[in-house]
């Protein structure tokens, strides 16, 4: 209800001021539907004053644009995904770079929740979270739950490497290919992982859970 | 000794007594194999290979095999002579996530479309900006595209109203736009 009342007050008070109103960036006055231009001007404007990466946003607006979506729709998702990629650079940091906070934000989109994203910031350091947390939200969009994806991902972050996560993922997406179940998949590939890495000291596998 | 002792000894005695052989029997019979034509080399295998098959044999399977065999004869059934825009080509890398530094590269088998484009975060969802190309004789639709490291939505916009996902990456999540898509990472190291 909350959000609707402030859609509703976003595209009103649009269509006073669009006539004067210059959009900042020129990509959305040419793309998308005059009464949302503004609102999400200003929505743009807001992530950037709070640092965070903006063309992820103009990219969903020109998205929508692109598939003929309503501006009411269009100014939605925008704002849906402005809250995502705060909350996602609140749980990383505010030194992760644009490209991890998009990720991020797909991962709490998937199902992943802020304190998933802080821990493997913990675990990882200095490497970057890019890739562990887009595993994440593929292995959870490929019907992973979410709380053994984030098991299996946090467990794996302080060994593996981007190019280990890669592996991991495909190896589970073609277990789930040939008709394996979501959490039997990753339970099978990440013994395997675990089995392989007994001579370093890593944390215990988490035991999958039903769905 | 009984009668049939002795004679059973009689018949072992004439055994190993010495045979006279006669001294051309192994030039005749050289001879003969020279003449007789050798057998075609095919034939032995083949009625091997047909007595294997008609032998009936006991094969053990575990669930978990029987289940694979299960799903990969679904998909030969499904996969053979179905050529449906959205399937991928046999040996195309799966997308998802890509290795920095690499060119990613998007395939589509669209054997009915007139043009395919590429439409996506990279490149502002505008289908002129990305055409694909058809390689001859086939329905396979290719670009490849150099990507900085970030997560991106795309879709393949075929004959400029059809969106169809990629078979070969995963689903974007919740489209809010209710059009099917699919999301690419390309990492940072």
């Amino acid at each position: 209800m909350r959000q609707r009342l402030l859609m509703a007050f976003l595209l009103a008070g649009a269509a006073v001021v669009a006539p004067a109103a210059q959009a900042q960036d020129a990509r959305l006055a040419a793309r998308v539907p005059a009464e949302a231009v503004a609102p999400i001007d200003a929505i743009v404007r807001s992530a950037q004053d709070a640092g965070l990466p903006t063309e992820p946003l103009i990219d969903r607006a020109l998205e929508g644009a692109s598939k003929r979506a309503s501006a009411d729709l269009i100014v939605r998702a925008v704002e849906r995904l402005a809250g995502e990629l705060r909350a996602a650079r609140d749980a990383m940091g505010q030194r992760s770079s644009a490209a991890e906070i998009t990720a991020g934000a797909s991962a709490l989109r998937a199902g992943a929740d802020p304190e998933a994203l802080t821990a493997l910031r913990e675990r990882r350091g200095t490497q970057s979270l890019l890739v562990p947390v887009a595993v994440l939200a593929d292995l959870v969009a490929v019907g992973v739950p979410a709380d053994t994806a984030i098991a299996a991902v946090t467990v794996l972050a302080a060994g593996f490497d981007d190019a280990q996560y890669i592996a991991f993922r495909r190896n589970v997406e073609r277990d789930i290919g040939l008709g394996a179940s979501p959490v039997s998949a990753i339970g099978v590939r990440l013994e395997a992982t675990t089995d392989a890495f007994t001579s370093a000291p890593t944390p215990s596998a988490p035991t999958p859970r039903k769905p | 000794m009984s009668e049939r002792d002795r004679r059973l000894e009689e018949a072992i005695t004439r055994l190993r007594e010495p045979v006279d052989v006669d001294p051309a029997l192994q030039e005749r019979v050289m001879r003969a194999v020279r003449t007789t034509p050798a057998p075609r080399r095919w034939v032995r295998p083949v009625w091997a290979a047909a007595a294997w098959i008609r032998r009936p044999r006991t094969v053990r399977v575990s669930p978990l095999q029987g289940l694979a065999a299960a799903a990969v004869l679904a998909a030969v059934w499904v996969g053979v002579g179905v050529v449906r825009p959205g399937a991928t080509p046999p040996g195309t890398p799966d997308l998802g996530v890509a290795s920095a530094g690499n060119a990613v590269q998007f395939v589509i088998v669209a054997p009915d479309a007139d043009a395919v484009a590429l439409v996506g975060d990279f490149n502002d969802w505008r289908g002129d900006v990305t055409p694909m190309s058809r390689a001859e004789g086939n329905g396979v639709w290719s670009v490849t595209v150099p990507l900085e490291p970030g997560r991106y939505r795309y879709a393949f916009l075929v004959d400029g109203g059809l969106w169809v996902s990629d078979p070969s990456a995963p689903p974007a999540p919740d489209d809010e736009f209710e059009r099917p898509g699919s999301v690419v990472t390309v990492g940072e190291t």
